[in-house]
């Protein structure tokens, strides 16, 4: 059924300035993305917080493949495929909670919260005896953790986690590390589909925060702008990462360079200016001058996990098939924050991202639009253009890796040549 | 939530009748009307509906099945969908009046049937009321969606005011879809 997918050569040119439609609509190609990219990365999973005590699990996507992340008995972390091995429904229909084993529906076969087969009730009815060790879920055969992050990779072969975050771990330290109680996630993700392709929303959150002046010209303030024009960053520690920034001059008054201020300084009572001021008091000890007058907008991490430092949510684009992504987005918070303040950073996010945001309105306006742009007839001819600034990125004295203003959008063609290698290695078998 | 309060035929004509001015407001797109029906210290939340696992301690009970065992918000530590003071609401509101709020650019064309009005209980000047919503939605170039959900009020008598002069004190919006797969619950439900 359907054409050959166009070559990926074809799609992405050599600097990746220019990048065919098809990228977004192909189904062939969507077929390379799971194999190449989905089933050789670390996918992020769920967080520590989230289960806290033996037999807490939650939900979880490896691309479509649903998983079941679990803490066990043995207070180690599992993470199966969220299918019965005998026939392949899920065993797990609850997003979340608490379990002392997982039985499948159909015929009462039950597992572990590790993931063990442990029980088949038609077994006493058949003379022969099965071999329960053979049939556990499918584990994932990697999963490791980083600052509580749980990722997962389909790969046996994968570099460690933190090798594969590189440098990047520089700049999400500037976040985990500033706080010294850690942070914890906020429940459950909110989900909601969108008929998009989960690239976009990713590549949005990777380094494109020059869509914030005019996408979301009737919400953001001018001046808010006026900072990232005046000292936002763009940086790339290994292609296919990127993190977007204000570096703050080091006379700056504090309440504009300090965590958790920003847009809200007028909701928040004394008690939490309070405790915003202490903690930027200590930033510089905890992650050093540079990253203490770092303000963070957007960061990604390849391939589909997002950080969105404003308004403290972590973020995961979930292919649903090249027209359709499931979106999640997580409310993060600083463990030791006053109640109040979490409650305050909890709307922040609600109210602003996620399905009732008042900003991702637009967002998933636009990717939605550039989705059917992206599969619209006769235009093949005219490849999306990613050529603002090539070259211009350069080696920075503070930072790590390659360092812009945030209008070059080498970040994006960075990820899209990753992409084109992942795929042309599938290709090539 | 009280089942046996009863509220008189004066007080049931007057929300009922304020419902209904207020869903002609919405989908009129009279949105700065629609905010001075809001008290100053109003809360607006929409609770996040999430698939908790069955609890085997429970079965039997109502409350195995219980909506409320859904509802991503209650315990104060879990993330809703939304929850918003008067200051998120006039944002909302001042974005819609403008050209380049672009999700909104043409805007959608809204119906809202509000119906299944329950005065629940009454505190002087304060009532309680559940109600029901459907409401219709669609957008050039765009699929119609439905949403339908609860509507968990208080009200109040503006001070000194006469009747009809209600003001939303709290409101929660129960939603009913499974997924949300829908373009936006940045709504006024
Ligand atoms: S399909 Fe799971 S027990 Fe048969
Ligand atoms: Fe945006």
């Amino acid at each position: 059924m359907g054409a050959s997918p166009p070559r990926v050569a074809d799609v992405v040119n050599a600097d990746a300035t220019l990048i065919g439609r098809k990228a977004w609509s192909d189904p062939g190609l969507y077929e390379l993305e799971k194999k190449g990219i989905f089933g050789k990365s670390w996918l992020f999973l769920a967080h520590e917080t989230q289960i806290p005590n033996p037999g807490d699990f939650v939900q979880a996507y490896m691309c479509e493949t649903p998983i079941i992340v679990a803490r066990g008995r043995d207070g180690g972390i599992h993470a199966n495929v969220n299918s019965c091995v005998h026939r392949g429904l899920p065993v797990c229909r609850a997003d979340h909670g608490n379990a002392k084993s997982f039985v499948c529906p159909y015929h009462s076969w039950s597992y572990s919260v590790e993931g063990k087969l442990q029980s088949i009730p038609q077994e006493r009815h058949v003379e022969g005896r099965t071999d329960k060790s053979k049939l556990s879920l499918k584990a994932v055969p990697r999963v490791e953790t980083w600052h509580g992050m749980i990722f997962g990779s389909f790969d046996p072969e994968i570099e460690p986690l933190e090798q594969y975050l590189g440098d990047q771990r520089w700049y999400l330290d500037a976040f985990f590390e500033r706080f010294e109680n850690g942070i914890e996630f906020v429940g459950s993700p909110q989900r909601w589909v969108l008929n998009a392709n989960w690239k976009l929303p990713m590549e949005n959150q990777l380094g494109d925060v020059n869509h914030g002046p005019f996408l979301h010209a009737a919400v953001i303030p001018p001046e808010a702008n006026a900072e990232v024009f005046d000292h936002g960053y763009s940086c790339v520690a290994q292609p296919g990462h990127g993190a977007t920034f204000r570096l703050m001059p080091e006379d700056a008054p504090l309440e504009s360079v300090a965590w958790g201020f920003e847009g809200m300084a007028s909701l928040l009572s004394p008690e939490i200016h309070e405790y915003l001021r202490e903690l930027q008091m200590k930033a510089e000890e905890r992650v050093g001058p540079i990253r203490a007058r770092m303000k963070g907008l957007t960061y990604g991490v390849y391939p589909n996990l997002s950080f969105l430092w404003s308004n403290t949510a972590f973020k995961v684009s979930h292919p649903r098939g090249p027209g359709k992504v499931e979106y999640w987005s997580w409310s993060v918070v600083p463990s030791d924050a006053p109640e109040e303040y979490k409650r305050i950073l909890r709307g922040n996010h609600t109210a602003f991202f996620g399905p009732g945001g008042l900003l991702e309105q637009e967002d998933s306006e636009a990717w939605t639009q550039q989705y059917l742009g992206s599969a619209i007839d006769f235009a093949d001819d005219r490849p999306y253009f990613y050529g603002l600034g090539v070259g211009e990125e350069k080696p920075h004295p503070d930072l790590p890796g390659l360092v812009s203003v945030t209008a070059n959008e080498f970040y994006a063609r960075n990820f899209y040549l990753r992409w084109r290698d992942a795929l042309m290695a599938v290709e090539e078998g | 939530m009280s089942d046996d309060f009863r509220a008189s035929l004066e007080l049931q004509h007057e929300i009922e009748q304020w419902y209904y001015r207020e869903a002609r407001l919405l989908d009129g797109r009279e949105y700065q009307k629609w905010l001075a029906l809001c008290a100053p210290e109003i809360r607006y939340v929409v609770p996040g509906r999430g698939n908790p696992l069955v609890d085997n301690a429970l079965r039997g009970t109502e409350e195995m099945i219980s909506v409320e065992r859904e509802l991503e918000e209650r315990d104060g530590d879990r993330l809703p969908i939304r929850d918003e003071t008067l200051p998120y609401l006039m944002l909302r509101v001042e974005r819609a009046f403008k050209p380049n709020s672009w999700s909104e650019n043409p805007p959608a064309r809204t119906r809202r049937l509000v119906g299944n009005v329950e005065i629940t209980g009454t505190e002087g000047e304060t009532f309680s009321v559940v109600s029901a919503f459907h409401l219709h939605w669609t957008r050039p170039g765009s699929a119609t969606f439905l949403y339908a959900g609860q509507r968990r009020d208080v009200l109040a008598r503006a001070e000194g005011g006469s009747a009809g002069d209600l003001r939303i004190v709290r409101r929660e919006v129960i939603l009913d879809m499974a997924d949300i797969e829908y373009p936006t619950l940045g709504l006024f439900f």
